[in-house]
C-alpha cells in the first residue's frame, strides 16, 4: 500500500485519456473543484496572511517612515547587515534558546509526571484534572501580573518563603532568579496542556501490550520505558511542537513582569522586536528581525515534522 | 464525481502552480505600494469661520474630538470633572488614557495613518514631541488668530523653561504644545523619622541630615546606611526606580548632573530647545564615569527591591513604610498625603561636586497635523482651556488627580500658595518650596531632546541596569553606552 492515500483527483487521472505530445503531467493538474471550492478561503488567507508577508519583506529591505503616510525608503541590506552582526541580537537569540530548552524540557517532564500520576488515580480524577488544567485558561497577561505580585518583595507570597529559607535580594531584581522566574511562570501555565495531551496519549496505548509485558515480568517503570512512552512517542513530539512555536514568541508575562531586564536578562528575541518595532519605530529593523523569527519557528517545526515523518515510516 | 463536474479543463484551464505564481506576484505588487501607503489619510477639511456674532467658545459645538494621554493626575482630574468644557464649549470631549509606552505607540500609529483619530495628543517632549514634532500644529496659528478665544495670560504665564522644554524643538518661533503637567524629581523623606532621629544622626554621622540643597549626595548616602543599620521602623533608608525602564535613566540623570556629567557636548541646548544632531556623545567622560560609580555605590545600599521598581513602585515602596526617603516626582505628593498624612515632606535633591540637579519630566499638549475641519478648531479650544490658569487650579484641588500647574500665575493665587502650608487641599503644593529651587536654571535637569532619544534611553537604563547587577564596571557601562549613542545618533532620523 502506498503511504499516501489515492486522492480523488489521482483517481480521475487514471481515468483520463492520455496526454498529447505537448502536454506535459503537469500541465493536467487544473484547479478541481475542490480547489476551487477552497479558492475563497484562500483568497482570504492571502489577504491576511500573505500580503502582510511580502510587505514584512519589503520593509527588511527599507527604512519606513511614518509622517504623512507609511512609505519605505530602499535601505539595501542594511538592516539585514544591522541584525546578523548586533552581538545584543545573538545574545538575546542565546536567551530565546535557553528559554526554550528550559521550559520545554520541565513542561514535558512536569507534564508527564501529572499524566501518569492522574491515571493512577480512579477517585476524584475529574476534579483533579479540573484543577490541574486551570492555568492553561488563565491570560498569559494575567499569570504575568499574579508572578509579579507574587514574587513582590514587599508583599509577595513566593518572595516572603524565600526570604524565611534565607534568600537576600529581590526575586525579579537579580539577573539569574528573573530568568528562573519568567521560565517558572510559563512552566506553571502550559504545563497543563502537556498533562492533557499525554493523557489523551495514555489512552490509545493498547492494554494487551501492557499485559503482555508484565506477563514477561515488567516493571512499572520498565513498561513505562519500553511500552507506554514509545507508544505515545508522536503524541508526544506534537504536544512539544506546539509548544516550541509557543515558546519562540513569548512575549506577554516578559513585558508584564521584567520587560526585558534586568541587565537584558529576560530580553529574549520577541521583545527586541517590539522594542524594535513600538518603542523605537525602527520598523525595517524589525522587520528583519520578525522575519528571522519566522526562519527559525519553520526550521523547528520542521525538525520535529521530519522526526515524526521518520517514525511513521519505521512503523 | 465526473470528471467534468470536478472542473477539469485540460491545458485551457489555469494551473495551480499558475495560479499560485500569479497570487503570489499580485500579492507582492499589492502589499508593499499599495497595502503600505494605504495607510494614508484623507483630504484635509478647512476649519469652518465664525459666524458674526457667534461666541467664539461655541464654535465648534456638537463636535466630537479625542484627547490620547498618559495616565497622569491631570487628566484624571480634567476626566473627572469634564462638565464645565462641555458647557462652555459644546464639544464632546472623549479621553484615551495609555500608559506613557503605549501612548508613543498609538500616537505614531496615528500620525502613519493621515486620519488624526486623536486631534489632542499628549506630546512627550522626547518621545513624541522630538521624533514627531512635523506631525503637530505649530499653535501660533490659532494663538494668534483673533476669532478664537484668547490665550489667557498669553504665552508669557507659562513658565520659561517649561514652554521650551516640553512646547518647543529645534526653533524658537514654533510652539508645538502648550505645557500641560511638570512633574520634577524632588528628595521625598519621612519628616518624622528624620524628626525623630534627626539629632542622634547629626551627632554619628557629623553634619546636619536635614534634606536639602545643602546636602550632597555623599552624605545622602551616609544617611541611607545609617537608616539601613540604626532605625526598625522602616527596613531600608533609601529606595530607588532602578528598573530597567525610562525610570532608571531619570534617577541616574539627577546623579550624572551633579557630578558635572553630562549626555552630550552641548548639553543645555540639547535639552532645553532640542536638536537632531547631538554630536558627540560625553558619557565616557571621567565625571560621567565618576557619577556611575557612585549611583552604583547607592544602590548598594538601597532596598533591593529597587531594582524592582519604576517611579510607581519606589512611590508605593515610601507610603508602605519600606524606605525612608528617596527621588521621586513631585505629583507623588498628593497620593503620599493620602497614605501617610502629614508625615512625608519634601526638599530639593543633594548637590554633587558641580551642582544639584533635578529631573523634568513635564509635558504639553498639542494637536495633531493631520487633524481638520471643526475637530481641528475643537482641538485648540480644547488644549486652550485645559491649560488655562482656572482649570489648573481646579485641578489642583481635585480628589481624582491633583495637577501639576505649568502656569506663573497659578502659583501666585492665593489660595495656592496658601496651600503650601498642612493642612492642605491641594496637597501637591507642598511640595512648592522643592520645586521651585529645583525649577531654577543652575538646578533643573533636562536629558536630550532628540528624536532619537527612545533608543539611546533604553541602551543607557540597560547599561545601568547591567552594572548594579554586577555585570558591568562603571568606566565599562558610561563607555559602551557612550559608543551605542553614538552609533544611534549616526544612523540620523527621519519620520
Amino acid at each position: 500500500m502506498s503511504s499516501s492515500p489515492t486522492t480523488g483527483t489521482d483517481a480521475d487521472a487514471t481515468r483520463r485519456p492520455p496526454a498529447g505530445p505537448t502536454q506535459t503531467r503537469r500541465g493536467n493538474r487544473g484547479i478541481t473543484f475542490t480547489g476551487k471550492l477552497l479558492a475563497p478561503g484562500v483568497a482570504l488567507l492571502a489577504l491576511l496572511s500573505i500580503l502582510p508577508f511580502f510587505a514584512l519583506i519589503a520593509m527588511s529591505f527599507s527604512h519606513v517612515r511614518l509622517l504623512g503616510g507609511v512609505r519605505l525608503e530602499w535601505a539595501g541590506l542594511n538592516n539585514w547587515t544591522r541584525v546578523l552582526t548586533d552581538p545584543d541580537m545573538w545574545a538575546s537569540w542565546l536567551r530565546t534558546a535557553i528559554f526554550l530548552v528550559l521550559t520545554l524540557g520541565l513542561e514535558m517532564v512536569l507534564g508527564l509526571g501529572i499524566a501518569l500520576a492522574l491515571q493512577r488515580i480512579f477517585r476524584g480524577r475529574g476534579l483533579l484534572l479540573s484543577l490541574v488544567l486551570l492555568p492553561m485558561f488563565v491570560a498569559p497577561v494575567i499569570v504575568g501580573l499574579l508572578g509579579r505580585y507574587m514574587t513582590d518583595s514587599t508583599f509577595g507570597l513566593y518572595a516572603w518563603v524565600l526570604q524565611r529559607l534565607g534568600f537576600q535580594g529581590d526575586i525579579l531584581g537579580s539577573p539569574t532568579t528573573a530568568f528562573a522566574a519568567v521560565v517558572l511562570m510559563d512552566v506553571w501555565e502550559w504545563t497543563p496542556l502537556i498533562t492533557l495531551i499525554t493523557l489523551a496519549g495514555l489512552t490509545s496505548v493498547n492494554p494487551s501490550v501492557l499485559e503482555a509485558a508484565a506477563l514477561d515480568g515488567a516493571g512499572y517503570w520498565k513498561s513505562l520505558r519500553h511500552v507506554v512512552l514509545p507508544s505515545m512517542s508522536s503524541i508526544l513530539l506534537v504536544a512539544l511542537l506546539i509548544r516550541a512555536m509557543d515558546a519562540v514568541r513569548y512575549y506577554d508575562i516578559i513585558f508584564v513582569t521584567t520587560n526585558g531586564g534586568p541587565a537584558d536578562a529576560t530580553k529574549i528575541i520577541p521583545i527586541r522586536l517590539f522594542e524594535n518595532a513600538f518603542r523605537f519605530f525602527d520598523l525595517g529593523y524589525a522587520a528583519a528581525i520578525g522575519l528571522m523569527m519566522l526562519v527559525v519557528t519553520i526550521l523547528i517545526a520542521k525538525a520535529f515534522v521530519s522526526v515524526l515523518g521518520s517514525k511513521e515510516l519505521t512503523r | 464525481m465526473s470528471p467534468e463536474a470536478s472542473g477539469h479543463r485540460g491545458a485551457a484551464s489555469l494551473s495551480r502552480r499558475g495560479v499560485l505564481r500569479a497570487g503570489m506576484a499580485g500579492a507582492g505588487a499589492l502589499a508593499v505600494p499599495g497595502l503600505l501607503s494605504a495607510c494614508g489619510g484623507g483630504g484635509a477639511q478647512p476649519v469652518p469661520q465664525l459666524s458674526p456674532g457667534q461666541d467664539p467658545w461655541r464654535r465648534f459645538e456638537g463636535t466630537t474630538i479625542n484627547f490620547i494621554s498618559e495616565n497622569t493626575a491631570p487628566t484624571a482630574a480634567i476626566a473627572a470633572n469634564l462638565k464645565p468644557f462641555t458647557d462652555l464649549t459644546g464639544i464632546n470631549l472623549q479621553i484615551v488614557n495609555l500608559e506613557l509606552s503605549a501612548l508613543v505607540q498609538r500616537v505614531a500609529l496615528d500620525m502613519a495613518s493621515g486620519d488624526a483619530r486623536y486631534q489632542v495628543i499628549y506630546a512627550d517632549p522626547y518621545q513624541v514631541l522630538a521624533p514627531y514634532s512635523a506631525g503637530l500644529v505649530d499653535l501660533r496659528e490659532f494663538i494668534e488668530d483673533d476669532t478664537y478665544p484668547p490665550l489667557e495670560g498669553g504665552l508669557q504665564d507659562f513658565i520659561p523653561t517649561q514652554l521650551t522644554a516640553a512646547g518647543k524643538f529645534e526653533q524658537k518661533d514654533p510652539v508645538y504644545t502648550l505645557p500641560y503637567d511638570c512633574p520634577t524629581m524632588i528628595w521625598q523623606y519621612r519628616a518624622d523619622l528624620f524628626d525623630k532621629y534627626g539629632q542622634r544622626m547629626a551627632h554619628e554621622l557629623g553634619f546636619d541630615p536635614t534634606p536639602g540643597l545643602d546636602r550632597s549626595w555623599d552624605e545622602y548616602l551616609a544617611i541611607a546606611k545609617w537608616f539601613n543599620d540604626n532605625v526598625n521602623e522602616v527596613p531600608y533608608g533609601t529606595g530607588h526606580q532602578a528598573k530597567q525602564h525610562d525610570s532608571l535613566m531619570c534617577d541616574f540623570s539627577n546623579v550624572l548632573w551633579a557630578y558635572g556629567g553630562d549626555y552630550f557636548e552641548a548639553g543645555d541646548k540639547v535639552g532645553l530647545l532640542g536638536v537632531t544632531d547631538p554630536g558627540k556623545c560625553v558619557l565616557g567622560s571621567e565625571q560621567g564615569i565618576a557619577a556611575a560609580a557612585f549611583y552604583d555605590e547607592l544602590l548598594k545600599v538601597a532596598h533591593p527591591a529597587s531594582r524592582t521598581w519604576d517611579w510607581d513602585g519606589v512611590g508605593a515602596a515610601l507610603r508602605a513604610g519600606q524606605i525612608a526617603m528617596c527621588p521621586n516626582w513631585h505629583e507623588f505628593a498628593a497620593s503620599n498625603e493620602q497614605a501617610l498624612p502629614g508625615l512625608i515632606s519634601y526638599a530639593p535633591l543633594p548637590h554633587g561636586p558641580a551642582r544639584a540637579a533635578h529631573m523634568y519630566g513635564g509635558t504639553g499638549i498639542g494637536i495633531a497635523a493631520n487633524s481638520s475641519g471643526a475637530a481641528r478648531g475643537a482641538a485648540w479650544l480644547f488644549v486652550n482651556w485645559a491649560t488655562a490658569p482656572k482649570t489648573q487650579l481646579s485641578n489642583l484641588a481635585s480628589k481624582a488627580g491633583g495637577g501639576t500647574p505649568t502656569r506663573t500665575s497659578v502659583y501666585e493665587m492665593p489660595e495656592v500658595v496658601a496651600a503650601e502650608k498642612r493642612p492642605s487641599a491641594m496637597p501637591n503644593m507642598l511640595t512648592a518650596d522643592a520645586v521651585t529651587v529645583a525649577w531654577e536654571e543652575n538646578n533643573i535637569g533636562l536629558r536630550p531632546k532628540i528624536p532619537m532619544w527612545n533608543a539611546c534611553d533604553t541602551s543607557i537604563f540597560t547599561g545601568l541596569s547591567k552594572m548594579i547587577a554586577g555585570q558591568q564596571t562603571p568606566e565599562e557601562t558610561m563607555t559602551s553606552v557612550a559608543g551605542r549613542f553614538d552609533r544611534i545618533v549616526g544612523r540620523g532620523w527621519q519620520a
